[in-house]
């Protein structure tokens, strides 16, 4: 076994720091009158230095809130999306760089070491240090009252627990046995794997630390059944809920909920400066209004939002632009970075048995996607600005090739009859519909989940092409919950969904999407089922395309080399394109941004997804800022 | 009196106890739950849903024992005042309902309030004067507020006030005010945002309401006595109110059993719509996501308030008007 010693060193933390930093405004009040530390003993030896210059965008100045419109408080979680503080990050390349950690190594994708900043501190002003990724790994995730099954699954390999040591303060070590090569991307997705906590806010709700007597007392006011319930409650990280939760991230909640505003604050305590020695973020608050999310596009538009996304749909688009110049916002249109903006999903683990064997004929799933006009679709819905492709990654990402997004994508109904006939669906009824084998109609119920209009839209017209190859489609659309549990016990037998949710990946993200690994796959539900429950529930996958998969798929995880990945990638991708699993429409979608005229440094053009770009916080809102006088 | 205020009273228990039963069958009647429900919404936007705490969380809200089962641990909980927990909130029902109910309270007083400032007036004023152009004219107007739902007149009216006026979309208060504890420039806040709620939810009440004064009030102006105290000369406005007006009123008391849980829940599709703060968009909200609990205490509470609204009008009408016996039957 060849050992590789892959170092990770990040640049910009070469740059030797100017040790003035500049006073937040904000903070200064509270500096002089001494309740905060000044802001060089607020910040880490080495904070992380943004080089606004170098990416194009100018530093800018401290001040002004951030409105934003949500739904309900389960968004909350978008702030922790949007500032995207992460151990290890993403930036706009895709490239891993430390941001919370000061540096990291890999060997092997077996051993992680990681580095954290000296002098680095929560937003209460406690040191962050080894001791709260102890806490979490020994007192939290193996604690089997607050894990009942063990540690998240991005920590086990195959139900292999890591060695976790603490080298000294201020560095941490995992190793695993053999490969975990999900290990970082996870710590960088835009919900991230926290193998980190508070641990001096959360050990007073911690039996082995706290005085009994005070935490029975506090269970009992907090209305849960034992301490267990408290503590997962109050140490939500990802949806901060908690006002009293330190965090790393750039900005922190002050608001206990329930409640229909929150006010984020930002946080004194961050690490990162820009290259004048400014403490980041230069936004000061964060005021989310929740409502209704049907009227989010009008508040909107009435200029209620400086910086919006969410809630907003294409067909907004050009209602947001009427009022773009007396509201004072401009509306930029995103990609949206989904595989398919909607695919069909021909279910391979339908009950109905006689349609289980068409469904999984390959010849069938061709024969639908060349009986598509998504040239046609595209002008009617999208104004031409989509993308006629299968269900496969975008052209941003290296691994696109076009062969996977042109196979058998091409309007072609004749070539579709002639696949359908060789499917078994020869025979026809006097009207020209064509019968399944057993002499049945062979209808085509298309559910959905009734959120979407596009989807409606986009099946009426996929419904008159489909007319052309004698099959007829109809349209159900029903509640979400329903949708997914009538799909798992097989009822449907072809569902219509969004793509890939990550359409951009590179080689160091896992292809898990392209295989059955999960219920929520609505081709393979069954086989996705088994896979999560190890083998437990569901069924075994039972055709030899989707077990290569499988097996592609754990090849990747035990890949040593990065072109190896890349292999893996390639065949898994080269496969789903061939067999048509998903019938991909169109990628590429707009998403509308509206972005307050003042507002600097906000890109005119950029990925809007989940994974990778954490929506915008890949594009770092912590350097955003408002160039407005007197603010 | 007593022995019929015993017997209704004790009529309530098994009334409410079926109506429990009812609600709790009804929610749990989708093949799913809430954490289904969320997991499935949590993974529809790509985001992983983390399996071992969903097992966390069913087990502590006591999702592994039967419903039978549940169903008593959560009746027993509301004898004890408890209302349950708030899957979506996090929080006992109690505090998430908490300063909800006392807008939707204001909301709906003060449209109770306007409707019958507006409604009476007028339904005197048709009555007396039927078939005349102004009777015409109104009974017009009111049947135009029965006729056009909520909801429409909302989207209108914000459609209108925001590009005429430029007012702001929805809410009950300026934001700045929305986690302030009350105060008097709160209260302001309030009083000058309440207006527009009060006249979309109280246009369709104040038609319904001028139909039945006015339909109530013509039957009893037709009467004899009503003739023979015109005839000895006593004030036309004196004999409107001391006889006919009063007689009309019965169908009002009889009106209150309904106004209790009304005040309570308020038109759920107007404050969803205008994004009001009040209880309404939290039950919808609640029977959506089948956050089980809150949704069916609340339900609870507003059959409670129906059962004792309808006792507190009879008990009314009885007072009120002599001939109405409570007894039946006893000829």
């Amino acid at each position: 076994m060849r050992v590789r010693l892959v170092a990770f060193l990040v640049a910009m933390l070469l740059v030797p720091q100017a040790r003035a930093a500049t006073e937040t405004p904000y903070f200064a009040a509270k500096v002089a009158a001494g309740a905060l530390p000044p802001v060089d003993a607020r910040l880490p030896e080495h904070p992380r230095v943004v080089d606004l210059k170098a990416m194009g965008r100018e530093p800018g100045k401290p001040g002004g809130t951030w409105h934003m419109l949500m739904g309900d408080q389960r968004d909350l979680r978008m702030v922790t999306l949007y500032s995207y503080a992460r151990l290890v990050g993403f930036d706009t390349k895709l490239k891993l760089v430390a941001d919370i950690l000061e540096s990291f190594e890999v060997q092997d994708d077996e051993v992680f070491t990681f580095h954290l900043r000296k002098g680095h501190r929560w937003s209460d002003g406690e040191p962050f240090t080894a001791e709260d990724f102890r806490y979490y790994w020994e007192d939290v995730a193996l604690n089997t009252k607050l894990y009942p099954s063990g540690p998240e699954m991005g920590l086990t390999i195959g139900g292999e627990k890591p060695k976790f040591e603490v080298i000294d303060p201020w560095t941490v070590r995992y190793t695993w046995a053999s490969p975990n090569p999900a290990f970082l991307p996870s710590l960088a997705g835009p919900q991230p794997l926290y193998i980190y906590m508070p641990a001096h806010y959360l050990k007073q709700f911690n039996p082995r630390y706290a005085d009994k007597d005070e935490l029975a007392k506090k269970v009992k006011a907090a209305h849960v059944k034992d301490w267990s319930a408290l503590h997962e409650r109050m140490s939500r990280q990802y949806r901060p809920e908690n006002p009293d939760l330190p965090t790393l991230e750039p900005w922190r909640n002050t608001t206990a909920p329930p409640a229909d505003f929150f006010v984020f604050e930002r946080n004194p305590y961050y690490h990162r400066v820009d290259e004048a020695g400014r403490q980041l973020p230069y936004i000061d608050k964060i005021a989310m209004m929740l409502g209704t999310t049907n009227l989010i596009p009008a508040k909107v538009a009435s200029g209620d939002a400086d910086l919006q996304a969410r809630y907003l749909n294409f067909e907004d688009y050009t209602f947001l632009k009427q009022a773009e110049t007396v509201n004072h916002y401009r509306v930029d249109l995103w990609q949206q970075g989904y595989g398919s903006r909607a695919a069909l999903m021909p279910n391979l683990n339908a009950a109905d048995l006689v349609w289980r064997k068409i469904l999984r004929d390959v010849q069938f799933r061709r024969a639908l996607s060349l009986g598509i006009n998504r040239h046609d679709i595209n002008n009617v819905l999208f104004f031409g600005l989509a993308r006629e492709s299968g269900n496969t990654v975008l052209p941003d990402s290296p691994l696109f090739k076009p062969e996977y997004a042109q196979a058998y994508t091409n309007y072609d109904p004749d070539e579709a009859n002639k696949l359908l006939d060789a499917a078994g669906l020869d025979r026809r009824d006097t009207s020209g519909f064509r019968l399944l084998p057993d002499g049945r109609r062979a209808d085509i119920i298309v559910e959905t989940a009734g959120s979407d209009p596009i989807e409606t839209d986009i099946l009426e017209l996929v419904g008159d092409d489909f007319s052309k190859l004698g099959l007829h489609l109809y349209n159900h659309p029903s509640s979400r919950d329903a949708f997914r549990q009538r799909i798992t016990s097989g009822q449907v037998i072809m569902s219509m969904a969004q793509g890939l949710d990550n359409a951009v990946p590179t080689r160091v993200f896992e292809p898990d999407a392209l295989a059955p690994t999960s219920e929520a796959q609505f081709q393979w539900p069954l086989w996705g089922l088994n896979f999560e429950s190890h083998g437990q529930q569901g069924e075994a996958v039972d055709i030899p395309e989707a077990q290569q998969l499988l097996d592609l798929l754990k090849q990747w995880r035990m890949a040593k080399h990065g072109d190896e990945k890349q292999s893996v990638w390639e065949q898994m991708l080269s496969i789903n394109a061939q067999q048509v699993f998903t019938i991909g429409i169109l990628n590429g979608t707009q998403q509308p941004v509206v972005v307050d005229q003042d507002l600097r440094n906000v890109p005119e053009k950029a990925l809007f997804s989940f994974e990778p770009s954490s929506f915008f916080g890949l594009y770092m809102p912590d350097t955003f800022w408002y160039d407005r006088k007197g603010e | 009196m007593l022995r019929y205020l015993a017997r209704r009273l004790l009529i309530m228990i098994p009334t409410l106890f079926f109506t429990s039963a009812i609600i709790f069958t009804v929610i749990n009647l989708p093949p799913s739950d809430y954490f289904s429900n969320y997991v499935a919404e949590i993974q529809a936007q790509g985001e992983k849903a983390d399996t071992s705490r969903i097992d966390f969380l069913k087990k502590e809200y006591g999702f592994d024992k039967p419903p039978v089962q549940r169903y008593f641990l959560w009746v027993a909980g509301l004898l004890h005042g408890d209302y349950g927990y708030s899957f979506e909130y996090q929080l006992p029902v109690r505090d998430v309902v908490g300063d909800r109910l006392y807008l939707t309270m204001l909301v709906s007083f003060s449209t109770i309030i306007f409707t019958w400032l507006v409604a009476f007036p007028i339904g005197i004023y048709s009555a007396t004067h039927q078939y005349s152009w102004a009777d015409y004219g109104l009974t017009t107007l009111g049947l135009l507020g029965l006729a056009i739902p909520h909801f429409l007149l909302a989207l209108l009216f914000m459609y209108f006030a925001n590009s005429w006026f430029g007012l702001s979309i929805g809410g009950l208060m300026d934001p700045r005010y929305l986690n302030a504890p009350m105060s008097w420039d709160k209260l302001r806040s309030i009083l000058a945002h309440l207006w527009i709620p009060v006249i979309i939810i109280g246009t369709a009440g104040t038609g319904a309401m001028i139909r039945s004064v006015r339909a109530n009030l013509l039957e009893e102006l037709q009467k004899q006595y009503v003739t023979t105290a015109r005839a000895k000369g006593l004030h036309p406005f004196r004999t409107l109110m001391k006889y006919p007006f009063r007689l009309a009123m019965n169908f009002f008391i009889s009106d209150i059993g309904s106004i209790l849980p009304s005040v309570v829940s308020g038109a759920e599709l107007v404050a969803i719509v205008l994004s009001l703060q009040t209880t309404g968009p939290l039950l919808v909200h609640a029977l959506q996501t089948q956050d089980m609990y809150l949704a069916g205490s609340f339900l609870m509470f507003l059959a409670t308030l129906t059962i004792v609204g309808v006792l507190i009008s009879d008990i009314a009408l009885a007072f009120l008007d002599p001939r109405i016996r409570l007894q039946g039957g006893s000829r």
